[in-house]
């Protein structure tokens, strides 16, 4: 894959919805590319966002005032990576990350059609399931990047997820999205963000915002 | 699909005293890269195995390792390119740095001499620099565009021999990243940064052109020339490095020839008792093995025609 278009939901200072949590770059969505990013232009990440959001950030910094750190947080974050080192039995996490690999190159790839989206969406479940209980072979304390692969893959996760609902919900062809069984962009139904909220195991879609348009208006692409 | 085996340098420190090998065959095919059969054998064989790594595709220049005792790229390296006839890789750690676990070394040396040179803009009119645009010719741009391809992933700074032997030596990577802004027009702090990197030893760059060997083509040995020459034209010639540099030049634009005894007087100082004092075993060593250099030498023939190359680089010379 060459570019994700999508990511954490910010504001044009790569804010998020939490306060003080910031995003920019590849895993930021601050909405500027539309549907589909042109070549070179994720420069916008690399020389604007990042610099706003550093910016943004040293004001929130400063209207906190001093922040105080939580030894709860800490501790339950230190159970839960030494949890993921002592786990025992499951499947290790390079065969699940090649189960989502396959899952997502089958099913959600350039050309998009209703049942293999279904399938993916079923596939993933069992992915997440898998998940849950993955193992590491590295119990290194030191550089262990067996322990940073795992993490990765749980973080994958939830990223293939709403990509494969988000596809196989809009019910369009739009920049990225092209469904063979819808091929034509519907502005009717479809002119909002897809967004996905966790709060239980599946993401849940929101499609409460709306999209905006001001100078440039989508087109039929016709070249 | 064949089969391969990885001779691998493994140690864990949390509990190894010593590093030791390992042999790990995998079945791979070697058409593709030594990275790719690492990641192979990390993912079906045996996950503790650590390297760094992320783009795969030799843009960001995390993998840098000592394949076969020479170092470079992972994932650029095709493992058909270099297994032995044993069907077997050997893969080290970069030399030049610390191991810190299996393939992953500690990069802090070469990152603390790289934030030393201050690696980014300091333009004249720093304050207003949101409210416009500082535009550079593309002619001036050709001078950047080499070293602008530079990863930092150290493959050069490992290769040196210099760094080798003195730790301290900045190494080819941080002074062609000073090159990039020394000779960046719209850079302010041109003779700030030819005496910081001459502070960290430019003038111990041997020249061996080790560092020629570079993954992403950048060459750094020709942008520390460059940083030398800089580094005269800003006046800073008050060290061995400079006046060795200057008079040899200069016995050759005068006699054609290296003219030894002057380079060593130039080079030390003629004024310089106690160093030249320094240096007399050597010379006496030298008288032993019948290299007894000459006092004074006369100009070649046609000497003109070497003074005319002289000026035609424009080269410095020590007057």
């Amino acid at each position: 894959m060459h570019y994700a278009m999508g990511g954490i939901e910010t504001d044009k200072f790569g804010a998020t919805r939490i306060p003080g949590v910031y995003a920019a770059g590849e895993v930021a969505c601050v909405s500027v590319h539309g549907a589909n990013r042109l070549g070179g232009n994720s420069l916008l990440e690399t020389i604007v966002f990042g610099a706003r959001s550093a910016k943004h950030a040293v004001q929130y910094i400063k209207s906190v005032g001093s922040v105080r750190q939580s030894e709860r947080t800490l501790k339950s974050e230190q159970d839960r990576i030494n949890g993921i080192l002592a786990r025992k039995g499951g499947e290790r996490h390079s065969a699940v990350r090649k189960k989502m690999n396959a899952v997502m190159s089958d099913n959600v790839f350039i050309f998009r059609k209703e049942d293999e989206l279904t399938r993916a969406v079923e596939g993933l479940r069992e992915v997440r399931e898998a998940a849950k209980t993955m193992t590491v072979m590295d119990k290194s304390k030191t550089f262990n990047t067996d322990l940073v692969g795992l993490l990765e893959t749980e973080f994958l996760v939830d990223v293939a997820q709403p990509i494969a609902l988000g596809a196989l919900n809009r019910t369009e062809s739009r920049g990225a999205q092209a469904r063979v069984d819808y091929p034509e962009r519907d502005d009717e139904k479809w002119l909002v963000h897809s967004l996905m909220h966790y709060t239980g195991e599946d993401p849940r879609p929101d499609y409460t915002r709306k999209v905006t348009f001001t100078k440039y208006k989508p087109e039929v692409r016709s070249y | 699909m064949s089969k391969i085996t990885l001779d691998l340098f493994r140690f864990d420190p949390a509990v190894d005293d010593e590093p030791h090998r390992e042999r790990v065959d995998i079945d791979f095919p070697d058409t593709q890269t030594v990275l790719d059969a690492l990641e192979y054998a990390k993912a079906e064989v045996d996950g503790s195995i650590s390297f760094r790594r992320s783009c795969r595709s030799a843009i960001c220049g995390s993998c840098s390792m000592n394949i076969n005792g020479t170092t470079g790229l992972a994932c650029k390296t095709p493992v058909s390119q270099v297994l032995k006839s044993d069907n077997s890789v050997a893969v080290d750690p970069m030399p030049n740095f610390q191991p810190m676990k299996d393939l992953v070394v500690h990069m802090d040396p070469f990152w603390d001499k790289y934030s030393r040179l201050k690696p980014y803009l300091q333009p004249a009119d720093k304050d207003s620099d949101h409210e416009r645009e500082r535009r550079v010719s593309p002619e001036d741009m050709k001078k950047l565009v080499a070293v602008a391809n530079c990863v930092m992933c150290a493959t050069c700074y490992a290769l040196c021999p210099v760094v080798s032997v003195d730790p301290a030596f900045a190494g080819p990577a941080a002074i062609a990243y000073a090159y990039r802004f020394i000779e960046d027009v719209r850079d302010a702090k041109r003779s700030e940064r030819t005496a910081q990197i001459a502070d960290d030893y430019l003038w111990l760059c041997a020249h061996c052109y080790a560092c020629s060997y570079c993954p992403k083509h950048v060459d750094p040995h020709d942008d520390i020339i460059a940083v030398k020459r800089a580094a005269i034209e800003e006046g800073q010639i008050d060290g061995r490095g400079p006046r060795h540099a200057l008079v040899i030049a200069k016995t050759i634009k005068a006699t054609g020839m290296l003219h030894e005894t002057e380079v060593i007087q130039g080079t030390v100082g003629r004024f310089n008792i106690r160093g030249l004092v320094k240096v007399a075993p050597f010379g006496i060593r030298l008288a032993l093995a019948g290299k007894i250099p000459p006092l004074f030498l006369k100009p070649v023939p046609k000497v003109d025609e070497i003074r005319t190359i002289f000026d035609t680089l424009e080269a410095p010379v020590l007057s």
